[in-house]
């Protein structure tokens, strides 16, 4: 059981911010009209909110970098929460900024997972 | 019942019983109970108990700097994303932390742990 929600969360995230550092229109893939997203203590709901927040973020290239990934099943029939810490460096920017971010996985039914629950905080020094 | 309000009440609670009396945690925690401590996995109120009550400090102070929540579901769950500083006792400076918490209702109106996953925020 455990081994396979690690497989799911790493995954999850490898994909996640992948897309999100090199194509972040199509984050909008991986929420549905339930999603919720506290981005910052911002509290933003549904795809089209939560598509437009990360789209109007105000810079243009990121690249994340992952720390760590831990993940447990969250008692949803093949739910899987991932607590994810990392830095992310903006473009232009000399020090990277560090972060952590908490996801709520829930299958999709067709073999892959959308994101029910977001919340994104930047670890200030 | 406002869940901000409720987060906010558990978060006190849970921070302030860490602080004074470690072993009182064992409540708010079950059998089927999860907690992932700095990548160590372990499950069931005992063994997190067990867990806690043995981590090396005797004391120590959390202040939380930031708490997030959001309906988990249908079956009334809450997740609950803090960070804040752990001050241990005779140590210079706090460490950072982020935690994150699934709290689910208990039969008697209040919340027990579910999934629990703790990590120090290093520089």
């Amino acid at each position: 059981m455990e081994e396979q929600v690690e497989m799911v969360g790493k995954a999850f995230v490898d994909h996640y911010y992948h897309l999100f550092d090199n194509n972040r229109t199509e984050l909008v893939s991986l929420y549905q009209p339930t999603s919720m997203l506290t981005f910052e203590g911002q509290r933003i709901q549904g795809v089209d909110d939560i598509s437009a927040k990360l789209n109007q973020l105000p810079f243009d290239q990121c690249r994340h970098v992952i720390s760590t990934v831990d993940s447990q099943p969250s008692a949803f029939a093949g739910g899987v929460v991932v607590f994810v810490s990392g830095c992310l460096q903006l473009h232009g920017e000399e020090h990277p900024l560090r972060f952590s971010q908490m996801f709520h996985l829930i299958p999709t039914g067709q073999g892959s997972y959308f994101v029910q629950n977001d919340m994104f905080r930047l670890n200030y020094g | 019942m406002d869940p901000d309000a409720v987060a906010k009440a558990f978060v006190e609670h849970y921070y302030s019983t860490f602080d004074a009396n470690r072993a009182g945690l064992a409540n708010l925690y079950q059998e089927g109970s999860m907690l992932t401590f700095e990548g160590q996995k372990i499950m069931g109120s005992q063994n997190i108990v067990a867990k806690l009550t043995s981590l090396p400090f005797q004391q120590c102070q959390h202040a939380i700097t930031t708490v997030d929540c959001q309906p988990s579901g249908p079956a009334g769950g809450m997740l609950v994303f803090v960070s804040g500083n752990l001050q241990l006792a005779g140590e210079q400076h706090a460490l950072k932390f982020s935690q994150m918490f699934h709290l689910m209702p208990t039969p008697q109106g209040s919340f027990y742990v579910l999934n629990d996953i703790f990590r120090l925020n290093y520089a």
